[in-house]
């Protein structure tokens, strides 16, 4: 075959990396600056499933396994900060 | 054969992998942008489903033509469908939960506000 594959992939995704980080840092100032805490939830959340995404491609890149499991993970906390962050302000109390 | 195969499904990956970037940029920007959070909760699901869910199945796709990760591909190829998945299902139940939440307890405010049809179902004032 004359096309190199790794070549293709790995230059690619290297570069997707870069606008990653910017979306990651312009997140970051929604939730440094939000004016009330739904604001800041959301933003968090967006930024996680991001990070998520960021985390399986980054996998591929560096050939190593040990990330995948960190973004189930992480998928799966940020739907529970969601739900206890919903439960908090509508019933003023985290339950037992 | 099997090397056309792969790059097919590599191009189909790195098509769906532009996809999620330019979805992702977009919402990282009207995140920015909105005026309140009722506007933002659109950014919020641009940017889970766009921005996360479509690079991952991408992301799996890359992985299922990359010859050069050996056996290691199928790992990572289940491990990103899986999150996307996953994504799918939670990103939009976790954002009903908390516009729900917010619109009860009224801790954010409406303030641009042009219509408010729940609102007006229960006989209140309109905005």
């Amino acid at each position: 075959m004359l096309i190199n594959i790794e070549n293709l992939v790995t230059t690619f995704l290297s570069l997707s990396i870069a606008v990653y980080i910017v979306s990651f840092l312009l997140y970051l100032i929604r939730i440094l600056k939000g004016p009330t805490i739904p604001d800041m939830v959301i933003a968090v959340d967006a930024l996680g499933y991001d990070l998520a995404a960021f985390f399986v491609i980054l996998s591929i890149l560096f050939k190593t396994p040990i990330l995948i499991g960190c973004a189930i993970v992480l998928a799966l906390w940020i739907y529970a900060i969601d739900i206890y962050v919903s439960k908090y302000l509508e019933f003023k109390e985290l339950g037992d | 054969m099997i090397d056309i195969l792969n790059l097919i499904l590599i191009i189909i990956g790195k098509i769906l992998v532009v996809i999620g970037l330019i979805c992702d940029l977009a919402a990282s920007i009207l995140m920015i942008r909105f005026p309140n959070f009722y506007v933002r909760l659109h950014a919020l699901t641009v940017g889970s489903i766009g921005g996360a869910f479509v690079p991952m199945i991408g992301a799996g796709l890359i992985a299922l033509g990359s010859t050069f990760l050996g056996n290691l591909r199928w790992f990572l190829a289940g491990g990103s469908f899986t999150t996307a998945f996953f994504t799918f299902i939670l990103g939009g139940a976790g954002s009903h939960a908390i516009a729900r939440a917010t619109y009860r307890s009224k801790s954010a405010v409406m303030k641009p506000c042009y219509v408010d049809q729940l609102a007006e179902d229960k006989g209140g004032t309109e905005c």
